[in-house]
């Protein structure tokens, strides 16, 4: 890996990724060890609102903490179905409740391994485009490229129900919203403030405490939380995966495709991005370091020389750039 | 400087060529969570000097030699007979390398029957370093703790009783132990350390599990619970370890009681030391880390208020919150313009509750205070005297220095005391930038004219009238001392309650100032006026914070 020295990389590919799921104590494991999957195959149903429950009645088999304890009846009544928390005293604690949400691979690979009540963990085909965070539970779809740098509220419509969004300038909670509401399968975004993240949760969280069994809406968030518009190099990529199936995982953040990392654009070392200071947003050529300036405010600091886009020579402190690789 | 106290860890790639151990020359590297600080030192007129020193972000240093070659490629422009002289005058020759390493934020879940057990334990776990979440048996139930303990980035389980345990502890005890055994069998690998009573239950874990038993009989620690669970979280050469040790020196080397402030991105330290009881003795040391007082972490509403509640530049609310966000995402990004003025209010911040969590180090007014770690180099140095007296509001007279290199640090690894003693009394002077004396008076009353100073260097006296609630600011460059007098109309405490004073002050970037404002600091309701009266006292010692 070379670049332009001091400046900090950022890795974009991971090829064949491995990525975790979360699990709760109380979800229902569907899927087995080492066993192949395809995006939207079930592996868990997740437990919502689960409650403990002390039993007293053994099944001598099954005593390892994550085990699955069938419903059986007991003295009061039934003892439901549940996950084995821990046993003491001849006394077991059992995780159960009601399991409306499923949790689907979000793409093809295989099922790596599986800790009840902690995560699953698959190995997935292809490659695995690095984000900054995931709101939701892993999801897939279409990507669908909307246009502009503007509103992202004013270019979405029904056609693009099933479909995973890239919001490529502004997005907030009242666009995501809506395009949830629109049957819109999941978002990528550049960045997202942060009263517009808990809005995304709060949104969701209240769309899981209904009845009715709920497809997840994932979020992904390419940046952080002051708003920007999409990096050149992520812009390509997304250009290249436009129309084709793709998912979104959490952990860690990343958008995933079917291709390889050869089918992908690679991103050329030199160019490089401003992500702080009066430059903010734009991006050029890095040719050379430019050695301690100061910088407004008093501190003396590191700086690079970058040809920008727009033609302009700019002296930018190195820790307001940063390279994809 | 001898070989075998360097490396203390080979950092990154090895150089292309191999590199000449000399002894006359080292580099040292304070890889931290943000940014990486390098330096060059070498040995110059028989004793070791600062040649370079820079810090850029730590993302951008994946093998520290470029970084090193730089450093190295200055000093041989800026003196290649020197650079000759030391063997240095080849590209691709690295000296030595003695290096730190800051530790990355680290969770433990605490476990105990009780409240009590719970709070005593979480303090212990806190004070080493750990962000703690905690949960007794008591309070929650076994659902919720096993949900806790579960997450993917609890580093490890601490389980404690009393010993023998408490009644009310009793019946819960081997519950919490069966509850403790079935989350370390689902996350296998994760240590856990049983402390008191909880101790003799280690063979109810699954085989393979890393647990530590530390018993505590009639609750006397059989081993020093802290000095353990610091030594869990941090990995070798860890940097605030490093900087314990090195405070400890700098007490024997200065025959001073030092307190070292270091305030970073992934932890917070409050170390105090003082001389030994006679010459030669080795010096008291006791430190306490503050997890929750990392720079610019807003983990809740109230957190957000401490650093709105020091901003001098207008931002609401929602917008500072994204502000933070982004400077715990990318710390070494946007440092210029209000970049800097964010990161003095989230260090005053920081600061407060870094002396908030480690009120057992309160005491008397150290002789010397030592600001290290990377957060004081994202402002001005005359501007962190001033961070350091809004947020510490502790009467009484004190120099300032900084750490401005970060040298202490990696200097602190050097393991044989004596060595390491003597290089940092030879680097003092090149290793600490000196911000200055620091007098903060309290009773003064607001407003009023509440006395005089004269300060007298050589033969030429500076007279000031002081006014209270305000900053009396004294030039008083690096290397200058002076005799100050200070006379006030009323009764002050000063460290020592008294109308005249007469004490030595020592030079700096700062020079002498005399804080005259209320103890604790009286600030305005209102955001603009509040903003308005710290500004005004930021522009004092910040004089080019807005161009």
């Amino acid at each position: 890996m070379s670049g332009p020295p001091l400046v900090s990389a950022r890795p974009l590919f991971v090829v064949e990724p491995r990525v975790r799921i979360a699990l709760l104590p109380g979800d229902r494991i569907v899927a087995t060890s080492g066993a192949s999957v395809v995006a939207g195959d079930v592996l868990a149903e997740r437990v919502r609102d689960a409650r403990l429950v002390e039993t007293g009645d053994g099944h001598p088999a099954t005593s390892h903490p994550g085990s699955w304890i069938p419903a059986e009846p007991g003295r009061r009544g039934t003892v439901p179905a549940g996950e084995l928390l821990f046993e003491h005293g001849g006394r077991r604690r059992i995780a159960t409740g009601p399991h409306p949400d499923l949790v689907a691979a979000p793409a093809a690979g295989r099922v790596v391994a599986i800790h009840p009540g902690v995560e699953l963990v698959l190995g997935l085909d292809g490659t695995g485009i690095r984000g900054a965070e995931l709101l939701g539970d892993p999801g897939h779809g279409r990507l669908a490229l909307l246009p502009g740098d503007g509103d992202g509220r004013i270019p979405l419509e029904v056609a693009h129900a099933g479909a995973i969004v890239v919001f490529p300038g502004r997005a907030d909670a009242e666009a995501l919203t809506r395009a949830r509401a629109m049957g819109i399968a999941g978002a990528v975004v550049p960045a997202l403030a942060e009263r517009d993240r808990r809005d995304v949760v709060a949104s969701e969280a209240r769309q899981r405490a209904g009845l009715h069994r709920l497809a997840p809406f994932p979020v992904l968030i390419l940046d952080g939380y002051m708003r920007r518009s999409l990096a050149g190099p992520m812009r390509e990529i997304l250009a290249v995966l436009a129309g084709s199936e793709v998912g979104l995982a959490g952990g860690p953040p990343m958008l995933l495709t079917a291709l390889s990392l050869h089918d992908l654009p690679s991103p050329d070392p030199d160019r490089v991005r401003v992500r702080g200071g009066p430059e903010v947003g734009r991006e050029g050529r890095f040719t050379g370091l430019a050695g301690p300036r100061r910088l407004p405010g008093g501190i003396v600091v590191e700086t690079a020389r970058v040809h920008l886009d727009d033609g302009r020579e700019a002296v930018v402190a190195v820790g307001d750039l940063e390279w994809f690789t | 400087m001898t070989d075998a106290a360097a490396p203390a860890r080979e950092a990154g790639a090895a150089p292309t060529r191999p590199a000449r151990a000399r002894r006359d020359a080292f580099v040292t590297l304070d890889r931290g969570t943000a940014t990486c600080a390098a330096a060059v030192v070498a040995r110059v007129d028989r004793r070791w000097r600062l040649l370079a020193a820079t810090a850029v972000p730590a993302a951008g240093v994946p093998a520290s030699d470029a970084l090193f070659e730089i450093l190295l490629d200055r000093v041989r422009t800026a003196d290649p007979a020197l650079a000759a002289g030391l063997g240095l005058d080849e590209p691709g020759t690295i000296p030595p390398t003695i290096e730190a390493v800051g530790s990355a934020m680290a969770h433990a879940v605490v476990l105990a029957a009780t409240e009590v057990a719970r709070q005593r334990l979480e303090a212990d776990a806190t004070a080493a370093g750990w962000r703690t979440t905690g949960a007794s048996a008591e309070r929650l139930d076994p659902l919720e703790i096993t949900r806790l303990a579960t997450r993917p980035d609890v580093a490890a389980l601490v389980v404690g009783t009393g010993d023998p345990p408490a009644a009310d502890e009793r019946e819960l005890v081997d519950e919490l132990v069966a509850l403790a055994a079935s989350v370390a069998e689902r996350r296998p690998g994760m240590p856990v350390i049983l402390v008191g009573a909880a101790a003799a239950s280690a063979s109810a874990f699954p085989l393979g599990t890393d647990v530590v038993a530390v018993p505590r009989p009639h609750g006397e620690p059989a081993v020093d619970l802290r000095a353990l669970l610091a030594a869990r979280r941090a990995g070798p050469a860890d940097a605030r370890q490093a900087l314990i040790a090195v405070t400890a020196t700098l007490a024997e080397v200065l025959d001073l009681r030092i307190e070292l402030l270091e305030v970073g991105m992934s932890g917070a330290l409050r170390a105090r030391a003082e001389p030994g009881p006679e010459p030669g003795a080795p010096a008291r040391i006791a430190a306490v880390e503050a997890p929750s007082a990392v720079l610019g972490l807003v983990d809740d509403d109230a957190a957000l208020d401490r650093v709105e509640a020091w901003a001098t530049f207008g931002l609401d609310r929602a917008r500072l919150r994204d502000r933070l966000a982004e400077l715990r995402l990318a710390p070494w990004a946007d440092l210029g313009g209000d970049g800097a003025l964010l990161r003095a209010a989230a260090l005053r911040a920081s600061l407060e509750r870094l002396v908030a969590g480690t009120a057992e180090l309160d005491g008397p007014p150290p002789d010397l205070v030592v600001l290290a770690g990377g957060a004081w180099s994202s402002i001005p140095a005359p501007a962190a005297l001033l961070v350091l007296a809004d947020a510490v509001r502790r009467p009484g007279i004190v120099q300032v220095a900084l750490d401005s290199a970060r040298l202490l640090a990696p200097l602190g690894t050097i393991e044989d005391a004596a060595e390491r003693a003597r290089v940092v009394g030879e680097l003092l002077a090149d290793a600490l930038v000196p911000l200055g004396t620091l007098a903060i008076a309290r009773g003064v009353r607001a407003g009023r004219q509440a006395g005089q100073l004269r300060l007298t260097v050589g033969d030429a006296p500076v007279d000031l009238q002081l006014a209270g609630g305000r900053l009396a600011l004294v030039d008083l460059p690096p290397g200058q001392a002076g005799a100050v007098e200070l006379g006030f109309r009323t009764p002050v405490d000063l460290g020592v309650r008294g109308k005249r004073f007469a004490l030595r002050a020592t030079g700096g970037l700062a020079g002498l100032v005399v804080d005259l404002r209320d103890v604790p600091l009286r600030l305005p309701e209102r955001a603009d006026a509040r903003r308005d009266v710290l500004g005004s006292w930021e522009a004092a010692l910040w004089p080019d914070r807005d161009r």
